[in-house]
C-alpha cells in the first residue's frame, strides 16, 4: 500500500520478491515483464538480464577454476615425476628405484621368482670425461642407458644412481633369468660406443643381488654395490653375484683407505730398493724405489694391497709425492754420503692419476734441485697401459719432463696394448720387459726366440732394454746374449733399505 | 527489392532506397543465437558484403538471449547500426547489447525513426543513447 492510499502496481511486490530470491542465491529466478512495456517492465527486464549475466559469469568462474585445478593436478603430476627421474637420462632416479624395489617385494609371490637388483658401474668413465669432455661423457651415458634399456623386460626398472653408476630392479625372476639379463647387459657394452668422430670402450662392473627373506630395498642395493665393487676388483668387465664373503672384503678396504690416509703422515711407509744391474758387468746401474706400509698392527703390507685402493680413492696422489720426494731425498743423502759412487739412477714408479698433476713438472724439478741432484739420475716408470691410454695433457707433460731431463721408462712392457709402433712415438728412453716374458726362458725354445725378437724390437727403437723378475742364471745368460743391456731380479738381490744399497754398492755384501 | 526472410521467420532484411540496409525484428519474438547468426548471414548477402549503414527495428522484442547479443559483436556488412526502439524496455535491451559486448562498428539507440535515419546518413559517431 502506497503513502496516499492508492494500490500500488502489484509488479512492484514481485520485483522485490524477485530481487530477494535472487539476493539468496537463486540465479535461475527470472521475473515476468507485463505487455505495456513501461519503466516497471524495463526494470523487470533489466533485472533478469543482469541475473543472466551473473549466471553467467559465475559459471565461467567454476570452469575456468576447474580448468585451473587440473592444470596444477598435472604440473603436480610432472614434477613428482621430474622427482623421480634423471634428467640426462630420463632413467628412473634412486627414489623412484626403492620405490619399485618396494612395490616388487610386496608383490612377490612365487617362491621361484623374486626380485633382483644390479648394480653397475662404468669402468672407464673417469677417462672419457677427462680426455673428451663433460658433453661427451654425458652422450656416452645416454647411450649406455639405452642399451640398458633394451635388454630387459618391460616390468623392470632401468635407474641411473648418479655420476657412472646404474641399477636395474629385475621385477621378478628366476635366478637363471638374472643371471641372464645381467649377462646380456654386460654384452650390450662389450661394443664401443661412437661420439661424433671419437670411438670409445665402456664397460661395467656389474654387481648381482637376488631378494632374500627380509632384505629392505637398500639391503638388495648395498649388496649388490658390494658387488659391484668384487667384480671391479677382479680386473672388471665383469658380473658377480653377491655372495656374504665379500662383506668382509669391503670392511677390509675402507678400513685400509681410512688407515693409509694418515699412513704418509704418520711416517709408517718406508722405500726399499732394488738394483738394477748392467748385465755384462753386473754393475749396478740403478735401483727401483718400491714402497713398503709398516703398520703398527699388522706389520709390513706390501703394495699390491694398498696401491689398487690407493688409486681408486684418490690417495696415490698423496702417495706418489711422498715418494718422489723420499726416494729423491735418499738420492741426495748417499750423493753426500758417498759421492764417488753417484753413477747410478733412481727408478721411481709414477700412476696415471699422478700424470694428470698438473704441478707435477714443478715438483720434481724442485724436489731435485732441493736436494742436488741432476735430473738424469731420476728415472719415472709408467706402465705400458697407461702410456697407451695418455692423453694430450699427459702428453704435455711427458714432454716437459724430457725437456727437465728426467728420465722416462716404459714399465710392464709385454702385459699392455703392445702395438708395435707406439714404440718409436713413445718419449722414453728405456723399456722394462715385464717378467712374465721370462718366465719359460729356458726350457721352451718358442718362448726364447720370442723374447729375443722382443729385445731387437726395443733396440730397432733404440730404446734401452731392462728385463726384471730375472731368478737363475740361465735366464741372466740367455737374456745377456740376446742382447739385453740391464736386469733386475732375485738373482741381483731383493729390494732393501737405504744403507744396505750403500754397502752393497760398496762391494762389502755380496748379493743374495 | 522485396524483404528478405531471415531463416527462422522471426525478421526480415532488406535494403531501402535510402543506401541503408534495414533489419525488422518481429514483435514478441525471442531472439537466440541461431537467429542472430541467420540475420547477420541475411545482411551480408543482402549488402553483397558491401558495408552499409544498418537500421535494427527492434521494437517490443521479447527477448534476446545472451548469445544472440555475442553473435552482433562480429564484423558484418554493416558500416554503422542504429537500433531503433519504443519502450524503456527496448532501451534496456539494446543497452545490454552495447554495454555487455564491444560492437563492431558505431552504434546507437533510438527512438525516434527520423533520428536514427538521420545519424545513419550522417555518417557521423555520437554519443550512445
Amino acid at each position: 500500500m502506497s503513502p496516499d492510499g492508492e494500490t500500488a502496481d502489484p509488479r512492484l511486490q514481485e520485483l522485490v520478491e524477485g530481487i530477494v530470491r535472487l539476493a539468496a542465491g537463486d540465479l535461475e529466478a527470472r521475473l515476468v515483464a507485463s505487455e505495456n512495456g513501461d519503466e516497471i517492465d524495463a526494470v523487470i527486464t533489466g533485472i533478469n538480464l543482469l541475473a543472466e549475466e551473473l549466471g553467467h559469469i559465475h559459471a565461467e568462474l567454476e570452469e575456468r577454476v576447474a580448468a585451473r585445478t587440473a592444470m596444477l593436478r598435472r604440473t603436480q603430476v610432472e614434477l613428482e615425476l621430474m622427482a623421480k627421474t634423471d634428467a640426462l637420462t630420463g632413467l628412473a632416479n634412486r627414489h623412484l628405484l626403492s620405490e619399485r624395489i618396494r612395490d616388487a617385494i610386496a608383490a612377490a609371490s612365487d617362491a621361484a621368482k623374486v626380485p633382483a637388483v644390479l648394480v653397475l658401474d662404468l669402468d672407464s668413465f673417469k677417462a672419457i670425461n677427462d680426455t673428451l669432455g663433460h658433453s661427451a661423457g654425458d652422450a656416452v651415458l645416454v647411450e649406455v642407458s639405452r642399451r640398458l634399456l633394451s635388454v630387459v623386460r618391460a616390468e623392470d626398472t632401468v635407474a641411473r644412481l648418479g655420476g657412472d653408476e646404474f641399477a636395474v630392479l629385475i621385477d621378478s625372476a628366476t635366478e637363471e633369468e638374472t643371471l641372464a639379463i645381467a649377462q646380456r647387459a654386460r654384452d650390450a657394452l662389450q661394443e664401443s660406443v661412437k661420439i661424433g668422430s671419437e670411438t670409445v670402450w665402456t664397460t661395467a662392473s656389474i654387481g648381482v643381488c637376488i631378494q632374500r627373506a627380509g632384505y629392505s630395498p637398500e639391503d638388495l642395493i648395498r649388496d649388490a654395490d658390494i658387488a659391484m665393487y668384487q667384480a671391479k676388483s677382479e680386473g672388471r668387465n665383469k658380473v658377480r653375484r653377491f655372495h656374504p664373503d665379500m662383506l668382509d672384503a669391503v670392511l677390509e678396504r675402507s678400513r685400509i683407505t681410512s688407515e693409509l690416509r694418515s699412513a704418509a703422515a704418520g711416517g709408517e711407509l718406508a722405500l726399499l730398493y732394488q738394483p738394477v744391474v748392467e748385465l755384462a758387468t753386473g754393475r749396478i746401474a740403478g735401483v727401483e724405489a718400491l714402497v713398503r706400509w709398516h703398520h703398527p698392527v699388522h706389520g709390513t703390507i706390501m703394495p699390491d694391497l694398498f696401491i689398487g685402493i690407493a688409486e681408486e680413492t684418490g690417495l696415490i696422489l698423496e702417495l706418489g709425492r711422498w715418494v718422489l720426494q723420499e726416494g729423491i731425498a735418499q738420492l741426495g743423502r748417499w750423493k753426500a754420503e758417498a759421492p764417488e759412487l753417484a753413477g747410478f739412477g733412481l727408478h721411481v714408479n709414477l700412476s696415471a692419476a699422478e700424470l694428470l698433476r698438473n704441478d707435477l713438472v714443478d715438483d720434481v724439478r724442485e724436489t731435485l734441485s732441493r736436494h742436488g741432484v741432476e735430473p738424469r739420475r731420476l728415472v719415472l716408470e709408467i706402465t705400458e697401459t697407461v702410456l697407451m691410454s695418455r692423453g694430450a695433457g699427459e702428453e704435455q707433460i711427458l714432454h716437459r719432463l724430457r725437456d727437465l731431463g728426467v728420465g722416462l721408462q716404459i714399465d710392464d712392457f709385454g702385459t699392455g696394448y703392445s702395438s708395435i709402433s707406439y714404440l718409436r712415438s713413445l718419449p722414453a728412453d728405456t723399456v722394462k720387459v715385464d717378467q712374465s716374458l721370462i718366465r719359460n726362458l729356458e726350457s721352451d725354445p718358442r718362448q726364447h726366440k720370442f723374447v729375443a725378437a722382443v729385445l731387437q724390437l726395443i733396440a730397432a727403437a733404440e730404446l734401452n732394454a731392462i728385463v726384471e723378475g730375472i731368478e737363475t742364471e740361465g735366464q741372466a745368460s740367455r737374456l745377456q746374449a740376446m742382447g739385453c743391456q740391464y736386469g733386475q731380479g732375485y738373482l741381483y738381490g731383493r729390494p732393501v733399505d737405504a744403507a744396505q744399497v750403500l754397502e752393497r754398492l760398496r762391494g762389502a755384501v755380496q748379493p743374495r | 527489392m522485396a524483404p528478405v526472410i531471415v531463416d527462422g521467420g522471426k525478421g526480415s532484411v532488406e535494403l531501402d532506397d535510402g543506401g541503408y540496409v534495414h533489419l525488422r525484428w518481429l514483435p514478441k519474438v525471442d531472439i537466440q543465437v541461431e537467429d542472430a547468426r541467420a540475420a547477420m548471414a541475411t545482411v551480408n548477402d543482402v549488402c553483397q558484403n558491401q558495408p552499409h549503414p544498418m537500421l535494427v527495428d527492434m521494437a517490443s522484442v521479447a527477448s534476446v538471449s545472451r548469445e544472440a547479443r555475442a553473435i552482433w559483436s562480429i564484423p558484418c556488412s554493416a558500416s554503422r547500426i542504429a537500433l531503433l526502439g519504443r519502450s524503456p524496455v527496448d532501451r534496456v535491451l539494446a543497452n545490454f547489447f552495447l554495454g555487455v559486448h564491444i560492437p563492431p562498428c558505431p552504434t546507437r539507440f533510438f527512438t525516434s525513426r527520423d533520428d536514427a535515419l538521420a545519424w545513419l546518413n550522417s555518417g557521423q559517431a555520437g554519443p550512445t543513447a
